[in-house]
């Protein structure tokens, strides 16, 4: 008996303390929670960076910053936000949850995850000391367009550094997901019933395999007509500036793509949840997902309506790209068919899905707007576009992130955070985000273009607008970043199922979810959606 | 299970890592391919060497065409385009000579830039023009005017059912050209 006993293989508890813990992490709790921390950092060095930029727009002419810095702070708040905060964000919560989710002891290459998290913390670095090189950082936009990334003085090479090092830092972490959900599903969890997260997230670690190698391709040839003599979008020298266009768009548009789609797989696991339903035509939901992702490498030129393409390639760019808003319609249809008759309760991550859906759709209709070629000759290069890619950036994938940390919060920590804080920040949030954004729409139409330190006059009130709701906005995350801190300590201790209408994996587990979960593969049933109906085995330590 | 799992891990990765090499190949591939498209495609072609039926190609006869002459200013700027004619009796396969009049009523140095179209619009592609001030800006002094001539010749191979002709131009400003520059 007692033999019996000790020749079970025991798990090995073992969980280091202090920096070490963190240094070396391995375990895909400890490396998510990094993930995660640093993204909401960078989320608010972004934020400053942003609240420059409309400290700037509150009054025409120039008050703080001169043209050459405006222009490095719109770069480098782009920059950030999508490469340091948006992305490694929706990779921490894939290592925090996918794990749990499927029915695996870990991610599969812990090693490697920990070398994927501890590059972004020194590109980051490159990025802001960028700003102290003579000549600041770069200017171009976070599009760094060639010409202009060609001439431009030693924080351009910062720059293009640091981005290969993100690369290389998202590159390794999206082949840890994939590898993670190819190979190490528990039994009983097939491809076509695991969650809309886990497709979600495997489609996008595809998508950045894909075209990371390519931005890392357009920078290295900056890199090369910068310093070593050749001349690939030096006119002068025979190279041809549009192509850096078409190589960074390449890139470009399925990156945008990247950061919606795990947005959808978070939502896909919310909304059924609170509307107590299982998710409206799940595998419509898989097809739809898997559609945008091929169909987003179709569309690069919608980017490039006005560099002179010839008619036929602007058609078939503008079909394209109204194509995709095809699977995208397909999936806002399955939410809220999801939501029909459901008995929905409205906690926070339930309001923050359903702010999603409402403010996801209307930058989708600014997107379809801006696809038909002849109405984006007017509107290229105007507010029109900031408006639209906020809708989809903040209200779309910010507002899932912050979804999914209310909702699995209470199984990361073992506490609830405070709902009426976490209802207070989404109605202030949702609130301030529209009277940021919203007006946009507006001074893009009439003519303002983006990335300018100055504008006409006419343009004052609605930019007075957007600064006020800029701040606001920026005040109420610290709503968030109090409940967060308050609730780590003082939050009431979750239940095991803090969410009635939660029937994925990870809720089996204990709450908080133990260091080591799943040390043995759980015996699964499962429905679609990654539903568990009964679950046998799946130790823990 | 542990070891064979890591196997099958490992060749996932190497495979995975493949698919980053060649996307990073396909980044630098794209610089050639783009030149062939262009290439195949003409995109980027500026000049083209061009002929006309005269060489013997077709067996299209002479005919007579409608030629009808039409200017347009858009609003609000200072130029004046006169046509020789509003409308002319020409030939296929003849060299025409038209003397068009431009001036600039301002008191402004203008520059402008004329934009030829035809109707229909697929005659576009019979009308060869050998000389036009449409071909350049064209820089005005104040009060200035100049007589251009323009040549075209219209193709033999004009469809037959292309009885006439209109050439309209469009004059346009060019903005941040004018006073001051040369
Ligand atoms: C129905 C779906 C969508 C359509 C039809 C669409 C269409 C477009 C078009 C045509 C542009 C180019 C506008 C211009 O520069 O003139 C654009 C820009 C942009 N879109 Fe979308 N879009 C869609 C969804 C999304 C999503 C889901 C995201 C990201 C989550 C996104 C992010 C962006 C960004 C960041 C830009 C601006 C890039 C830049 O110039 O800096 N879009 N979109
Ligand atoms: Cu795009």
């Amino acid at each position: 008996m007692v033999m019996a006993h000790t020749a079970d293989p025991q798990p090995v508890v073992h969980k280091p303390h202090g920096w070490r813990r963190w240094l070396f992490a391995t375990n895909h709790k400890d490396i998510g929670t990094l993930y995660l921390w640093f993204a909401f950092c960078m989320f608010l060095v972004g934020g400053v960076l942003a609240l420059c930029i409309r400290t700037e727009l509150f009054r025409p002419g120039l008050q703080f910053f001169q043209p050459a810095l405006f222009n490095q702070l719109t770069t480098l708040h782009g920059l950030i936000m999508v490469f340091g905060a948006i992305m490694p964000a929706f990779t921490g919560l894939a290592n925090w949850m996918l794990p749990l989710m499927l029915g695996a002891p870990d991610m599969a290459f812990a090693r490697m995850n920990n070398w994927s998290f501890w590059l972004l913390p020194p590109a980051m670095a490159l990025l802001l000391l960028s700003f102290l090189v003579p000549g600041g950082a770069a200017a171009t936009g976070w599009t760094l367009y060639a010409p202009l990334s060609v001439q431009l003085g030693m924080g351009m090479d910062l720059t293009i550094f640091a981005i290969h090092i993100l690369g290389v830092s998202s590159i390794m972490g999206a082949i840890n997901i994939v590898v993670t959900i190819i190979n190490l599903r528990a039994p009983g969890m097939p491809m076509m019933r695991m969650p809309m997260f886990a497709w979600a997230s495997l489609i996008t670690a595809y998508l950045i395999i894909a075209v990371m190698p390519v931005l890392a391709g357009a920078v290295t040839m900056v890199l090369t007509d910068r310093h070593f003599g050749t001349h690939f979008f030096n006119a002068a020298g025979g190279g041809d500036p549009i192509l850096y266009q078409h190589v960074f768009w390449f890139f470009g548009h399925p990156e945008v793509y990247i950061m919606a789609l795990p947005a959808f797989g978070i939502v896909s696991q919310v909304i059924p949840t609170f509307a107590r339903k299982p998710l409206f035509g799940y595998t419509s939901m898989v097809y739809a997902t898997s559609s945008i992702g091929v169909l987003s490498f179709m569309v690069w030129a919608h980017h490039m309506f006005v560099t002179g393409m010839p008619a036929t390639a602007q058609l078939f760019f503008m079909y394209a790209t109204m194509l995709i808003a095809v699977p995208t319609g397909v999936k806002v249809f399955n939410w809220i068919a999801t939501m029909w008759e459901g008995s929905m309760s409205f906690e926070t991550p339930m309001l923050f899905a359903i702010g999603f859906i409402l403010l996801f759709t209307i930058g989708g209709l600014s997107g379809v707007t801006l696809s038909v070629a002849a109405v984006d000759v007017q509107l290229h290069g105007s507010y029109y576009v900031v408006a639209h890619f906020h809708y989809v950036l903040v209200a779309g994938a910010l507002f899932s992130l912050f979804a999914a940390v209310y909702y699995w919060f209470p199984k990361m920590t073992g506490r609830m955070y405070g709902e009426r804080l976490g209802k207070l920040h989404f109605w202030w949030s949702l609130l301030w985000f529209n009277v940021t954004f919203f007006p946009m729409h507006f001074l893009g139409l009439a003519g303002m273009p983006r990335r300018i330190p100055d504008y006409a006059l006419q343009f004052t009130t609605f930019n007075q607008i957007a600064s006020v709701g800029a701040f606001m906005f920026g005040l109420g995350q610290l709503i968030f970043l109090f409940n967060i801190l308050h609730s780590l300590r003082h939050g009431k201790t979750a239940p095991q199922q803090p969410w009635e209408g939660a029937n994925t994996l990870e809720w089996r587990l204990p709450t908080p979810a133990p260091y080591h979960s799943f040390h043995e593969a759980p015996e699964l049933e499962t429905a679609e959606n990654g539903v568990v109906l009964d679950m046998r085995g799946g130790k823990h330590g | 299970m542990a070891e064979a799992g890591r196997a099958a891990n490992t060749v996932l990765l190497r495979r995975l890592l493949l698919v980053v090499l060649l996307m990073f190949g396909f980044a630098w591939g794209l610089i050639p391919l783009y030149r062939v498209i262009c290439e195949v495609s003409g995109l980027n072609r500026v000049v083209a060497a061009d002929r006309l039926a005269d060489d013997g190609s077709t067996t299209a006869a002479v005919r007579p065409v409608q030629l009808v002459l039409d200017t347009m200013v858009q609003p609000g700027l200072p130029w004046q385009v006169l046509p020789p004619a509003r409308q002319l009796q020409v030939r296929t396969g003849q060299f025409i000579q038209l003397q068009y009049t431009l001036r600039n009523n301002s008191r402004q140095a203008v520059v402008g830039q004329a934009i030829p179209h035809y109707l229909p619009a697929e005659a576009a592609a019979y009308v060869k023009k050998l000389e036009c001030f449409c071909f350049r800006q064209q820089v005005f002094q104040p009060g200035e005017t100049r007589h251009f001539p323009v040549v075209l010749v219209i193709d033999r191979r004009l469809p037959a059912e292309i009885g006439s002709i209109t050439l309209s131009y469009s004059v346009f400003d060019v903005p941040g050209q004018g006073e001051g520059r040369p």
